[in-house]
C-alpha cells in the first residue's frame, strides 16, 4: 500500500502528566540524531523545547521561565513545517489547550500534513494522588482533603480545579484535539494496570509514534520518582514557611524540587503510597466506566485496552491518609533533609571558598597592573561584595544617582 | 607597683559569657579606674585558658601555641586590678595551676569561682554538649553525672562544676580570704543581682562598667536538643567536617533559629535526680563553711528548688513529635535559605575571574 | 463536530449573539437564546466561550462607534483569554441533555470577575502588539546644560511623586546635575510610598500583585530603596552635608511639592514650556494592577526588547482612561499590615529627624494616617480601566488591524 509520498505527518502527544510523558520525552530527546536518521524529527535544541514551546501556545506563566518562551511555538511549527518526513511533538501540558488555541497550532503545521493527536492515558485512581503531589511539588499548599473536595465538586470552581481536568478529562481532551481530525487520526495510548511487564508501555508508545521498541530502548535516568505519603506531607508544610517571599522560585525548584524532593525524599521507598479513600474511590471507578462508555462510541485508534482505564475497586494496602501522616515517619524524612541541605551548604561554602581564592588573585594581578585609583575603587567594591551591609549602601547610592 | 589578679576560673554556665562580654565593652572605662581586663586581639580570654589546659578543642588547640604566655606578659606590664575569667580553667590539673602561680609570682593573687544549683547545671551542661556535637541522649548523660566519682574526677562535667574539688585544686597556697565563692541566685531574682555580685566580688564599681551587654548563652528547649542530638549522629555517619559543621550548625540552626523558637519546652533535671543533687548541695554547703572562704551570695542559693509537686516532667528525650517536627521544619527553611543565599559560585564567581582576566591581557 | 454541546440550535443562538455583540447590541444571552435566529455559522467555526462573549457585551455597553466595538469583537473573541484559569465554558442551554464530560455551561452574567478579567488582559495585551500608528511618548530626557544657571540639585523619595515634580521642573528649564547639589527628598507617607514603588515597578515590568507585594516587604528589616529615605538621606549628607539635604515630608500636593522644591534649591520661576510625560505615571490602583495582568501576558509573548515598547503603550492606554480629578492617586497597604507601616514609618520618621536635614514641613506626616483609603484595587475597576484602555487603543489607531492571515471569529 502506498501513500501519497509528499504527504507530512505529525504526531502531537499531548498529555497526560504521570502516564510515562516524560519517560517518551527523555528517549526521544538522548536519540533525536538517530531519529532523525530515521526520518523522524523530534525537534528540539534544549531539552525543555516543547514545554516552552506549549507555554507560548497558550500564553502560560510558569514562575518566571515563561520569558524564555517568546517565539517557541513559532519555532517548532516551523521546523516541523520544513521536515518532509514524520515529525514528533510531545508535552502534556498540551492537553489544556483550547479548541482555539488547537486550531492554532494545527494550522501552524501547515497544509499538507497528517495530523495525529496521541493521548497516554492511566486509571484515575492513580492519576488523581498523583495530580496532588505534583501541585505540593509546585509550592501548593493545599491539604489532600480539600484537594479531593474541590477535584469531585461538579462546579470546578477555581483554577486548581479547571488545570486537574485540563490535563485529566480524558474525553474532553480528545474531543478539544480531535474533533476536527478523522477518528483513526486519534490514538489513545492506555497504561498498562500495575503488575504488567515494565517496558509494554513502551512498546506501546513506539507503536503509535512508529519506532521500533527496540533498537530505542529505554535507558533514560530520569524517572520522575514519587513521594510516599510521609514525604509528601513534609514538602507540603515545608511549602507553608518558604512562600509569600521567603524562598524565591529559582531557589525553590533547586532546593526543594531538584535536591529534596526528586533525589532524597523519592529513594524512601519504604514509605507508604498515596492513594484515594474509599469514597472517591467509589466516585473515581464510576466516572472512569462513563469514559469508557463514552470513549468506545468513538472510534479512536485504542493502543492497549480500555480496561486499562478501570481501576481496581479495592486497594489492597490501608489507606495512609497524607492530612494525618505518620509523624515519626515525618520527622525521619526532615532530619535527612537537614542533612541533605547541609551538606549542599558546605559544599558550597567549600566551592565559593575556592572561587574566592581564584578571584582575589585575579585582581590581585590586575591591581599590580593598574595605578592607585583603580585599586581604591577596587577595595571599595569588593569590600561591598563580602560585606552585604556596604553592598546595600551602594546599590542604593547607585539607585538614588539613577534617573 | 601595686597589682592584684582575680582568676575567675568557671563554672562555665554561671553568667560567665555576660561578665566576659560587659568587661570587653567596657575595657577602656575600667581601665580608667585602673581596673584591666585584658585581652589581645580576640574578645575574650579563651585562647589563652586553651593554651594553658592543653585540651584540644575540636582542632584549635593546636593554633593557640603561645597566648597564655602572651598574656602573662601583658598582665606583668599592668598595674591595678587586673581580671583573668574563662570557664574553662576550672579543668586545669595541679602542674598547670602551678606554673600560672609560677607565672603570676609575687602578685597578690584572688580565685574567684562561681557557681549554680546543679539541677540548672546538669541540664545546662548537656545542651552545651549537643551544641558541640554530642550525641547521647540526656538519661545517660544524668546517670553517667550520677555515677562518676566527684574526687579527683574523669569526668568533665565534675572536673568544672565540682565545687569542692576545684577550690581545692585552685585555692591551694592562697588564704581563705582571698578565695570567692559567688553564687547564682535562684530564678526570679532581677538580672543585676549577679552582675552586682560579680562585681562584688571583683572589687569592681558597677559604674565603671555601664554599658550593659546583651549577649546571653542561647538555650534551647528539649524538642530543640532532641533533633540536634539526632541530626549529630547522622552527620557522624556522612562525615561532615569540623568547620562547616561549627560555622552552619551552630550559627544558623541552634543560635539563628531554634533559640529564637516561642515556647520552648525548657530541659530540666528529671524528678528521680533530685536528690541526688541536693544531697550534693549539702556536701558543698558543708566544705564552703568549713573553708572559711569569702561567700558573695548565698550558700542556700545552692540547693536545688524543686518544681511543684503537680509539675510534670518533659523528657527531653522523648519530646512531642509535632514540637521536634516543628524545630525540624525551622531548621530546615533556615537552611534552604542559606543554601539559597549564597549566591551559586558556578553562576557568578567564574564571570567576574574572567571579566578581570580579559582586563589583564590588556583588552 | 461542534463540541460537547449537540444541537445546530445551539450553535446558531451563540454565532447570532455574537454578531449581535460584535455590532454594538448587548441584550443579554438569557434574553437572547429565547428568541428565533437563524443566521448559520460558517464552516469551521469555534464557538467562543462565555467569558469572551461577556466581556464582549461589557464592552458594547459602553457605547462606542461601531468600528471600535467590532474590532474589539474580533481580538477578544479570536483568543481564548492567556494563563490558567478556567477552562472555556460553553453557554448555559435549557433543555441540552446533561454532559458527562467538559467545563461546566455558565450563563455569561454569572461568569465571575476574574475570568472576564483575564480575558480582556489578553485583549489589551494583543492590541497593543500590533504595530499601529501612535508610538509611545518617549519621558523627557531633558539634558543639563554646562553653563546652565540652574544650581546643582538632585531629587530623589516616592518615585511618582518625584517624577512629576522632576517633570514640572523641566518644563521650566531646570534640569537636575550639576557637583555639590542641593537634594530634596520627597517622602510620601509609607504606605504610599509603597504604593508608589509598587506602581513604578509595574511600569518596568513586574508581574506581582500589590497584596503579594506588600506582603514581601512586611517580613523584611530593610524598605525598597527608594522608599527608604533615611538610607538615601544619610548617604547624600555624607557627601554633600546634612545641611544640604532638604527633606519634603507628605506633600499635599504635587504644586505643593514643586513649591517646597523650589523655595529649598532656590530655583527662579522660569518660564513654564511644555514638557513630555512624567517617566512614572501617576496611575489608578486599578490601572496599575491592569498593567501588571499585562505584562504577566508580555512576559511570554515577547522578548525583552519590545516588552518594553509594548509596556509603553498599554500605560498611554491605561494613563488615558483614568481621569486626573484633582491631585495623584492614593491608596494604602492591606489591613493586616497597617500596624506594621506604621510602625516602621515612625522609625523612619526618628532616622529623618536625627540626621540634621533641612525639614520642610512635619516629619510625622510619614505616618500614614487612618485615612479611609481604598486598600487594594478593586476587580470591577480593574475591568473597566481594562475595556477603556482596549477602546482607546483602538480608537487612537485606525490602523490597528489584525495580522495577516489572523482567522475571523
Amino acid at each position: 500500500m502506498s501513500e501519497p509520498t509528499n504527504r507530512r505527518r505529525v504526531l502531537v502527544h499531548v498529555g497526560a502528566p504521570k502516564t510515562g510523558t516524560s519517560f517518551v520525552q527523555d528517549v526521544l530527546w538522548l536519540n533525536r540524531d538517530a531519529l532523525a536518521a530515521r526520518g523522524v524529527l523530534y525537534p528540539a535544541d534544549r531539552f525543555d523545547e516543547h514545554f516552552l514551546a506549549a507555554l507560548d501556545l497558550m500564553d502560560l506563566q510558569w514562575g518566571g521561565l515563561e520569558t524564555q518562551a517568546v517565539g517557541a511555538w513559532d519555532r517548532l511549527a516551523q521546523r516541523v513545517r520544513d521536515w518532509p518526513g514524520t515529525a514528533i511533538v510531545s508535552h502534556e501540558i498540551l492537553a489544556t489547550a483550547t479548541k482555539e488555541q488547537v486550531r492554532r497550532a494545527l494550522a501552524s503545521f501547515g497544509e499538507g500534513a497528517d495530523v495525529h493527536v496521541v493521548l497516554s492515558a492511566r486509571d484515575l485512581v492513580r492519576q488523581v494522588p498523583a495530580e496532588w503531589q505534583e501541585n505540593v511539588k509546585h509550592r501548593r499548599t493545599i491539604g489532600y482533603r480539600r484537594f479531593l473536595d474541590k477535584i469531585t465538586d461538579p462546579a470546578r470552581d477555581g483554577e486548581l480545579a479547571s488545570w486537574f481536568w485540563g490535563v485529566q478529562e480524558v474525553p474532553d481532551i480528545l474531543d478539544r484535539w480531535g474533533s476536527t481530525l478523522p477518528p483513526e487520526q486519534v490514538h489513545l495510548v492506555t497504561v498498562p494496570r500495575p503488575g504488567a511487564p515494565r517496558d509494554l508501555l513502551w512498546h506501546r508508545f513506539a507503536a503509535v509514534l512508529g519506532l521500533d521498541h527496540d533498537t530505542f530502548a529505554a535507558e533514560t535516568s530520569r524517572a520522575n520518582p514519587s513521594l510516599g505519603v510521609p514525604e509528601t506531607a513534609l514538602v507540603r508544610r515545608i511549602n507553608k514557611r518558604v512562600n509569600h517571599g521567603v524562598l524565591v522560585n529559582e531557589d525553590y525548584r533547586r532546593l526543594v524540587r531538584e535536591l529534596l524532593a526528586h533525589r532524597t525524599l523519592s529513594q524512601r521507598t519504604g514509605s507508604p503510597r498515596l492513594s484515594l479513600p474509599d469514597d472517591v474511590r467509589a466516585w473515581a471507578v464510576e466516572l472512569s466506566e462513563s469514559w469508557i462508555r463514552e470513549l468506545s462510541g468513538r472510534g479512536y485508534d485504542v493502543v492497549g485496552s480500555l480496561d486499562d482505564l478501570r481501576p481496581d475497586p479495592a486497594d489492597p494496602a490501608p489507606y495512609a491518609d497524607p492530612d494525618a501522616p505518620d509523624e515519626d515517619a515525618v520527622a525521619d524524612a526532615a532530619m535527612q533533609s537537614i542533612v541533605t541541605l547541609l551538606e549542599e551548604s558546605a559544599r558550597l561554602h567549600h566551592d565559593e571558598a575556592l572561587m574566592r581564592r581564584e578571584r582575589d588573585a585575579a585582581y590581585a594581578e590586575l591591581e599590580r597592573s593598574r595605578g592607585l585609583w583603580f585599586r581604591v575603587k577596587r577595595r571599595l567594591v569588593r569590600a561591598a561584595d563580602d560585606n552585604r551591609v556596604a553592598g546595600f549602601a551602594l546599590a542604593v547610592y547607585r539607585r538614588a544617582r539613577g534617573r | 607597683m601595686s597589682r592584684k589578679v582575680y582568676l575567675h576560673v568557671g563554672a562555665p554556665k554561671t553568667g560567665t559569657t555576660y561578665l566576659q562580654d560587659r568587661l570587653a565593652l567596657n575595657q577602656a572605662e575600667l581601665a580608667r579606674h585602673r581596673v584591666h581586663y585584658p585581652l589581645g586581639v580576640y574578645a575574650s580570654q579563651f585562647r589563652p585558658a586553651l593554651d594553658l589546659t592543653g585540651m584540644s578543642w575540636g582542632g584549635i588547640g593546636a593554633e593557640v601555641g603561645g597566648e597564655w604566655d602572651k598574656l602573662m606578659r601583658r598582665v606583668r606590664k599592668l598595674d591595678g586590678t587586673v581580671i583573668i575569667s574563662h570557664e574553662i580553667l576550672a579543668a586545669a590539673s595541679p602542674q598547670q595551676i602551678k606554673r600560672v602561680m609560677d607565672d603570676l609570682g609575687e602578685t597578690e593573687v584572688h580565685l574567684v569561682y562561681s557557681a549554680r544549683d546543679l539541677a540548672r547545671q546538669i541540664p545546662a551542661e548537656w545542651q552545651e554538649g549537643i551544641k558541640h556535637r554530642r550525641r547521647g541522649t540526656y538519661k545517660k548523660f544524668v546517670e553517667t553525672v550520677m555515677t562518676a566519682r566527684r574526687y579527683k574526677p574523669r569526668l568533665w562535667f565534675w572536673q568544672v562544676q565540682g565545687l569542692p574539688d576545684v577550690l581545692s585544686r585552685w585555692s591551694g597556697g592562697l588564704p581563705p580570704s582571698r578565695v570567692h565563692l559567688v553564687t547564682v541566685p535562684h530564678h526570679g531574682a532581677s538580672g543585676d543581682v549577679l552582675w552586682e555580685r560579680y562585681c562584688d566580688a571583683f572589687g569592681l564599681d558597677p559604674a565603671w562598667a555601664p554599658q550593659d551587654s546583651f549577649r546571653t548563652n542561647v538555650s534551647i528547649g528539649g524538642a530543640e536538643a532532641t533533633l540536634i542530638r539526632r541530626l549529630n549522629r547522622r552527620l557522624k555517619q556522612s562525615g561532615l567536617e569540623s568547620e562547616p559543621y561549627r560555622a552552619l550548625i551552630r550559627e544558623i540552626v541552634v543560635h539563628r533559629t531554634l533559640a529564637q523558637r516561642p515556647d520552648m519546652a525548657k530541659v530540666t533535671l528529671p524528678p528521680y535526680a533530685y536528690d541526688f543533687a541536693t544531697e550534693v548541695a549539702h556536701e558543698w554547703i558543708e566544705w564552703v563553711e568549713g573553708s572559711g572562704i569569702d561567700v558573695v551570695g548565698d550558700v542556700e542559693d545552692l540547693v536545688p528548688a524543686r518544681p511543684p509537686d503537680d509539675e510534670v516532667w518533659a523528657d527531653p528525650d522523648r519530646p512531642r513529635r509535632t514540637e521536634m517536627i516543628d524545630a525540624a521544619l525551622d531548621a530546615l527553611v533556615a537552611l534552604a535559605l542559606e543554601a539559597g543565599r549564597r549566591p551559586d559560585p558556578e553562576h557568578q564567581l567564574p564571570a567576574k575571574v574572567a571579566r578581570a582576566a580579559r582586563r589583564i591581557r590588556g583588552s | 463536530m461542534t463540541g460537547p454541546v449537540i444541537g445546530r440550535d445551539y450553535d446558531t443562538a451563540v454565532w447570532s449573539w455574537s454578531q449581535h455583540l460584535r455590532g454594538g447590541g448587548s441584550t443579554p444571552w438569557a434574553q437572547w437564546r429565547s428568541g428565533d435566529h437563524d443566521d448559520r455559522p460558517p464552516a469551521g467555526w469555534i464557538p467562543p466561550g462565555a467569558a469572551q462573549l461577556e466581556v464582549v457585551r461589557r464592552a458594547a455597553l459602553r457605547r462606542r462607534r461601531p468600528a471600535e466595538t467590532a474590532a474589539l469583537a474580533d481580538v477578544v473573541l479570536s483568543r481564548s483569554g492567556p494563563g490558567r484559569g478556567r477552562a472555556w465554558q460553553p453557554l448555559d442551554w435549557p433543555g441540552a441533555p446533561p454532559r458527562s464530560f467538559g467545563a461546566p455551561a455558565v450563563d455569561p452574567a454569572d461568569v465571575p470577575v476574574s475570568e472576564l478579567l483575564r480575558v480582556a488582559a489578553g485583549a489589551l495585551t494583543e492590541l497593543v502588539l500590533r504595530p499601529a500608528g501612535a508610538e509611545p511618548s518617549a519621558p523627557a530626557t531633558g539634558r543639563r546644560g554646562l553653563l546652565t544657571r540652574t544650581p546643582p540639585f538632585e531629587l530623589a523619595g516616592s518615585p511618582v511623586t518625584t517624577s512629576a515634580v522632576r517633570r514640572e521642573l523641566a518644563a521650566r528649564g531646570h534640569v537636575e546635575g550639576g557637583r555639590k547639589p542641593t537634594v530634596v527628598l520627597l517622602v510620601e507617607p509609607l504606605d504610599q510610598a509603597l504604593a508608589q514603588v509598587w506602581s513604578a515597578r509595574v511600569q518596568r515590568g513586574a508581574p506581582v500583585r500589590w497584596p503579594g507585594f506588600v506582603d514581601r516587604w512586611a517580613g523584611r528589616r530593610d524598605l525598597p530603596p527608594s522608599a527608604d529615605v533615611a538610607a538615601i538621606a544619610a548617604l547624600w549628607a555624607e557627601g554633600v552635608g546634612a545641611d544640604r539635604v532638604h527633606v519634603v515630608p507628605g506633600p499635599a500636593s504635587v504644586d505643593d511639592a514643586v513649591r517646597s522644591t523650589v523655595a529649598a534649591i532656590g530655583l527662579r520661576p522660569g518660564r513654564p514650556t511644555t514638557a513630555g510625560p512624567a517617566r512614572w505615571r501617576d496611575l489608578s490602583p486599578a490601572a496599575v494592577d491592569a498593567l501588571r495582568r499585562v505584562n504577566s501576558v508580555l512576559n511570554v509573548r515577547v522578548a525583552e526588547q519590545r516588552r518594553d515598547i509594548a509596556r509603553h503603550v498599554a500605560r498611554d492606554a491605561l494613563a488615558a482612561t483614568v481621569t486626573g480629578e484633582g491631585d495623584l492617586h492614593r491608596w494604602t497597604v492591606p489591613e493586616a499590615h497597617r500596624d506594621w507601616v506604621t510602625d516602621r514609618a515612625r522609625r523612619l520618621a526618628d532616622d529623618l529627624s536625627q540626621g540634621g536635614y533641612a525639614v520642610h514641613g512635619r516629619l510625622d506626616r510619614v505616618v500614614p494616617s487612618a485615612a479611609g483609603l481604598p486598600t487594594q484595587p478593586r476587580s470591577t475597576d480593574v475591568l473597566d480601566v481594562l475595556l477603556g484602555a482596549c477602546l482607546h487603543r483602538l480608537s487612537s489607531t485606525s490602523a490597528a488591524r489584525p495580522p495577516e492571515g489572523a482567522p475571523r471569529p
